[in-house]
């Protein structure tokens, strides 16, 4: 296929497949060899670039969804030759060593501060959290960003973008680019195989690992306006299914309805994951470890799945069917996730394990939800990932403590319980003892003051 | 000679800020080349066994790529190293899953990937050695006769280490594991070579030592010195993993393209580079001690054992750097340590950051916290009980003849820490304090810098710039940058009069490697020598131009004088003679210390030129649920002689010190029942991110040495010596659990307090 889109300022017309790896493009196609590969699969940030904006692996973006877009990268940092301020604040603090995460770091570096002029230590070593680098411990780092918002580095809004143009050239590979849901789901019926891509965070690191050519025809999802949206109806929140992690974790909605969501919204890959992950994907792509659908389980959400026919509400429960399967049909299409609003008083909590505090394939994901009616535990909802080939709900467990006055022997009854419920394939032990460990915590909270 | 400039010591910007900071630093997988071909590796999947023969699948056609065996090689099949039992390509034996079988090169990517999944590899599988149990117990033998790759013993005679054990109050045993490490250098390895018309080859990568590669391709491919040329790309990472594997892949990217007539490019994907590459040897340590009741040392023997993969590759330096560094910081009258490399079918392991000693030292850290445990003394009185002063004899036979910085550091550490006040009160919190003392020997060990025999040149270029020759790389450390500010401080020149650029092997003479963090302590010490002469022969010149006898031009304290000529400064002599100067070479070359001996039969003498020395403080919170550590904060103190570039010398211990503190917490990396890396993905294999680095305190102190140019030592290694102790430590503060193993993932932590291992009171 034949797209244009807009890098550094300049628009470019470029030739390729429609999974073709922008990173690839920028680097082969272009010459723009400043964005460096380092892995490949989106865990160490080398590839960053900002795409209209906003900070993404460029190993993770396939080439169709540029289409009519803005790219940045580092080489359009310094167009002058001479250095601008945030380059000038690394290389005086001693944040330059090997340089091969330097330009990912500064476009992550740059992608903060245009969100954020002046930004404190923690949010800094969030923003930076998903680019690795092995030589400065980071600290050096995180001086020259607070050095350049200390000294008022601005940065301009991103270069505008061309007008979206495509054109098909390659017979057996294609992609469809629908502008409305209707569009979509005709185009579903017609083409049963066509692979729906919202993120490609999944998708592409996928096709890497198996060396595959990828599906023969994709459908982007990025354009479909009915995909979008946080709002309440009726006392539920609706969730659009193209809805981005990025704006979960930052939605007010979500951070004050359902404070579990917010954190595991925040707890996705890094940065750059967070602003191409969306809900629907996450929840589609059905991986075993997907860091949502214990989220979902303990909060009763229903998946919106629509089609020419109709449309259905599927409860979380039922959405999962095994091991990278789902309820939706190939003429489906997830188009929102709904979420009741809670009983009041309901407290919830999120938990994850991993070896550190981003990117984190999770080893464990345990949701909790319940609250206390008349001195009892009542809605008790617990749910685990990464444990089983599909998440679950421990109903076992939830029955055992529905109903029952939170008391220490409740408390003990309940970890034991978890424990015999949790049947990892791997490292059992030690992921059952922290789950009923996490589980011991939740309840706890009733008990003891926090 | 006398200092002369102001440069030393000042932070100017790094050479190659600039062009990284802009993306416009051409890494080797950056270069554009007409025509290039890409190579890739048909590998073993099998452990151990016979390889019958390659079969070529008849479907594909063949003529469009190039296919190398062992049966094509021009030379012996061995990578040159140490020792020659690394072959080039598997002839006959298998010993690795990943060994590399055949090589192919093709015009473009997916070619390459179809011609390599046409090629069927048939090897008879044998029994394979996967653990150094296994490996000790001999059973089945993979390596010589009973798969030891090397062996030192050191120090003191049997007797006298048994009779000074009997003078102990007490004995104390343990016994430390540590596991794989990954590198992880940013930039995955790669390798670019051109054939040459003469039948050469040129050969540009991501490289630490263009020599090596240099002379591995030599040997390999049967060709003259001068047919070769070896030229470093911007290199993003090293620590050690650019040691000694580049040299696999330009040989192995050579013989493609000579095979091909056609450039050929190989550059590892991260999961091919984490697979394949060299990792830092495992270990088990075994320490027994006899101590006084008062905390103090008076005998010890320590058994090393690292696991050295499937061939010898750097395994008997490595273990030679640890066994000299097994007794860490610490006087002990009577010593002795026997040290063991063993053979297993694995990844050969290799240089990393360290070199054995981050094990050894790793052991005896912890020794001295279970010394401390058990005598109820506090790990930091033990240490300033036992530390080395002064006058000490280390376990090889060197006597400490400057002042070492043991004391310095940790005094300096612990009380920036607030170490002494705040250690055994944490635990209700769920916080621990953990304190590390560590050594390491700057350049290579014994005899080694003899042997190498370094030469470095300056040469005066156009428009009165002096060039430094060297084979020394940068790779991030900086040696782009100190080593002029070295030059510059020697010739009394402003920095931006002296450069060093990449090197390549047909242009800079072989300073040596850029390993054992001997670039400024050694290559610095060669480098002011050459500039010495550079300027002696600038006085020369001098004479011959103003009609002076020989000798009459001096050159002292930064100034050219002489009688009856106007003092000159060596900046003011090249502006004025830019032109009739240009191409004007200094030479300089090691120089042994005449007081310094080393004895390699005994295994004796004075192990290392001087020693550099550091303190960790470091501060760990623990989730008593989830058993997983968050490091608060790190203090890091280092002793380096003199710092040449105060913010780079941080820079060097701040990533050290977290490279440390992934090693010994969460950089799991283990293998499974075929010997393949479990963790081999940068999904599965953890190393720090931003949001793990620990708030991080350091502090640089200077103990001018006269073994270094201006007083400076090494340093680049020495950072990751202390890590992993003081957070093992700091987690015993914070739960009583007393470990010995690490990386301490929540896995083993949540083991260890399952056994009972507390000394938490019930």
């Amino acid at each position: 296929m034949i797209l244009s889109f807009a890098v550094n300022g300049k628009t470019v017309t470029v030739e390729g497949p429609p999974l073709r790896r922008l990173l690839d493009v920028l680097r082969e196609d272009l010459g723009l060899t400043g964005t460096k590969e380092g892995c490949g699969e989106g865990e160490c940030g080398a590839c960053a670039v900002l795409l209209d904006g906003h900070l993404v692996n460029s190993c993770l973006v396939p080439l169709f969804q540029v289409a009519g877009r803005s790219v940045e990268t580092i080489e359009g940092m310094a167009p002058q030759g001479s250095p601008d301020a945030l380059q000038r604040a690394f290389m005086d603090e001693g944040a330059v060593q090997c340089g091969f995460c330097t330009p990912g770091m500064v476009m992550a570096s740059r992608a903060l501060l245009r969100e954020n002029p002046s930004p404190r230590r923690k949010e800094i070593r969030t923003a930076l959290a998903g680019n690795l680098c092995r030589c400065t411990g980071y600290e050096p780092i995180f001086r020259a960003v607070e050095g350049a918002a200390a000294a008022g580095y601005e940065v301009a809004p991103p270069p505008p973008a061309p007008e979206f143009r495509v054109t098909c050239t390659e017979e057996g590979r294609i992609a469809f680019f629908p502008e409305s849901l209707p569009e979509a789901l005709e185009i579903l019926r017609q083409h049963p195989d066509a692979v729906p891509v919202a993120g490609a965070t999944d998708l592409l690191p996928d096709l890497t690992r198996g060396g595959l050519p990828g599906p023969h025809r994709v459908m982007d999802l990025t354009r479909l306006e009915e995909l979008r949206g946080i709002r309440e109806e009726d006392g539920v929140l609706v969730l659009g299914a193209g809805e981005t992690f990025a704006s979960l974790g930052r939605s007010p909605l979500v951070r004050r309805l359902f404070p579990s969501l917010g954190e595991c919204a925040a707890s996705v890959g890094g940065v750059a994951v967070q602003n191409r992950a969306t809900l629907g994907g996450n929840v589609m792509n059905a991986s075993a470890a997907a860091d949502s659908p214990p989220v979902l389980l303990a909060l009763d959400a229903r998946g919106v799945l629509v089609s020419g026919e109709g449309t259905r509400e599927v409860p979380a429960k039922e959405l999962w069917t095994a091991y990278r399967r789902t309820a939706r049909r190939p003429d489906e299409l997830l188009t929102a996730v709904k979420i009741p609003r809670p009983a009041p008083g309901t407290r919830e909590a999120f938990f994850k394990l991993g070896p550190r505090r981003a990117l984190v394939i999770s080893r464990l994901t345990l949701v909790c939800a319940a609250r206390l009616e008349e001195g009892r535990w009542r809605g008790v909802r617990i749910a685990v990932g990464s444990v089983a080939p599909v998440p679950h709900r421990l109903e076992e467990l939830e029955t055992f403590l529905e109903g029952r006055v939170p008391e220490e022997g409740a408390v003990r009854e309940a970890r034991r319980l978890a424990e015999d419920l949790l049947r990892p394939r791997t490292s059992r032990e030690y992921r059952r003892d922290v789950g009923g460990n996490l589980v011991g915590r939740f309840l706890s909270s009733w008990i003891s003051p926090r | 000679m006398t200092p002369t400039g102001n440069v030393l010591g000042s932070t100017p910007r790094r050479a190659d800020a600039w062009e990284k900071v802009s993306g416009r630093a051409e890494y080797v997988d950056d270069l554009s080349i007409p025509g290039l071909w890409f190579g890739g590796t048909l590998r073993s999947a099998v452990p151990r066994g016979r390889l019958r023969g390659i079969s070529r699948r008849e479907s594909f056609d063949w003529s469009r790529v190039v296919v190398v065996t062992a049966s094509d090689l021009p030379g012996p099949n061995e990578v040159a190293m140490v020792r020659s039992d690394h072959p080039i390509l598997a002839a006959d034996a298998v010993n690795f899953v990943g060994q590399p079988l055949a090589l192919v090169a093709a015009p473009d990517r997916q070619t390459l990937a179809a011609a390599l999944g046409a090629l069927v590899p048939d090897v008879e599988e044998a029994p394979a050695v996967l653990t150094l149990e296994e490996a000790q117990e001999g059973r089945t033998v993979i390596w010589g006769a009973d798969n030891v790759l090397a062996a030192y013993v050191l120090g003191d005679e049997e007797d006298a280490v048994a009779e000074a054990f009997s003078r102990a109050d007490r004995i104390v045993e343990g016994t430390y594991t540590t596991g794989y490490q990954e590198h992880l250098y940013l930039e995955p390895q790669g390798m670019v070579a051109l054939p040459r018309e003469d039948g050469g080859v040129e050969v540009t990568g991501s490289l630490q030592c263009p020599y090596y590669v240099h002379r591995a391709l030599q040997r390999a491919l049967g060709l003259e010195d001068h047919r070769i040329a070896v030229r470093q790309a911007v290199t993003g990472g090293g620590f050690g993993g650019k040691e000694d594997y580049p040299s696999v892949l330009a040989i192995h990217a050579a013989l493609l393209a000579r095979a091909s007539g056609r450039p050929v490019k190989m550059v590892l994907g991260r999961n091919e580079d984490l697979r394949f590459s060299t990792k830092r040897h495992p270990s088990v340590v075994r320490h027994r001690t006899g101590v006084r009741s008062d905390g103090t040392l008076c005998a010890a023997e320590v058994d090393v054992l690292f696991d050295g993969g499937a061939y010898t590759t750097m395994s008997p330096v490595v273990l030679s750097r640890g066994a000299l560094h097994a007794l860490g910081a610490y006087r002990v009258p009577r010593a002795r340590v026997t040290a063991r490399a063993l053979a297993t079918n694995t990844p050969p392991n290799g240089a990393f950051r360290g070199f054995g000693a981050p094990q050894t030292i790793f052991a005896v850290e912890r020794h001295m916290d279970l010394i401390a445990r058990e005598l109820g003394i506090s790990p930091l009185e033990v240490r300033r009980r036992n530390l080395l002063r002064r006058g000490d004899r280390l376990p090889c036979g060197q006597i400490l003849t400057e002042e070492p910085g043991a004391s310095l550091v940790l005094e300096r550490a612990q009380a920036l820490a607030k170490y002494e006040t705040r250690h055994g009160t944490l635990r209700k919190e769920g916080r621990g304090l953990g304190l590390s003392l560590f050594i390491h020997g700057g350049g290579f060990t014994g005899s080694g810098e003899e042997k190498i025999d370094g030469r470095v040149a300056v040469e005066i270029g156009a428009g009165g710039r002096v060039e430094i020759l060297a084979s020394s790389t940068e790779m991030g450390q900086g040696a782009a940058t100190v080593l002029p500010q070295i030059g510059a401080q020697a010739l009394g020149l402003p920095l931006d009069r002296i450069f060093h650029p990449a090197p390549a092997t047909d242009r800079v003479p072989d300073s040596g490697p850029t390993v054992a963090s001997r670039t400024v302590m050694v290559v610095g010490r060669i480098l002011v020598g050459a500039c010495e002469d550079l300027a002696a022969k600038v006085a020369r010149r001098l004479e011959e131009a103003a009609g002076l006898p020989e000798g009459s031009v001096t050159w002292r304290e930064g100034t050219f004088r002489g009688p009856g000529f106007p003092e000159k400064s060596f900046e003011g002599v090249l502006d004025q003679w830019k032109d009739r100067l240009q191409g004007l070479r200094g030479e300089g070359r090691y120089a042994p210390f005449p007081d310094l001996h080393w004895d390699d039969d005994a295994y004796r003498g004075d192990a290392y030129k001087d020693y550099s020395w550091g303190a960790n403080v470091v501060e760990v919170a623990v989730d008593p649920d989830r058993h997983t550590l968050t490091l608060c904060a790190v203090t890091a103190v280092v002793e380096i002689g003199r710092a040449v570039h105060p913010l780079l010398a941080e820079g060097q211990v701040a990533g050290g010190t977290l490279q440390a503190l992934g090693y010994g917490g969460m950089e799991d990396l283990r293998i499974d029942d075929r010997g393949r890396y479990l963790q081999d993905r940068l999904s599965t294999y953890s190393i720090p991110t931003a949001l793990d680095a620990p708030d991080l305190v350091v502090e640089i102190a200077e103990i001018p040495s006269p073994r270094g140019p201006f007083g400076a030592k090494g340093l680049g290694e020495l950072p990751i010596n202390g890590g992993a102790p003081a957070l093992a430590s700091a987690v015993e503060d914070a739960t009583g659990v007393f470990i010995s193993t690490i990386p301490i993932t929540g896995e083993r932590l949540f083991a260890h307090r399952r056994d009972g291992l507390s000394d938490e009171p019930s």
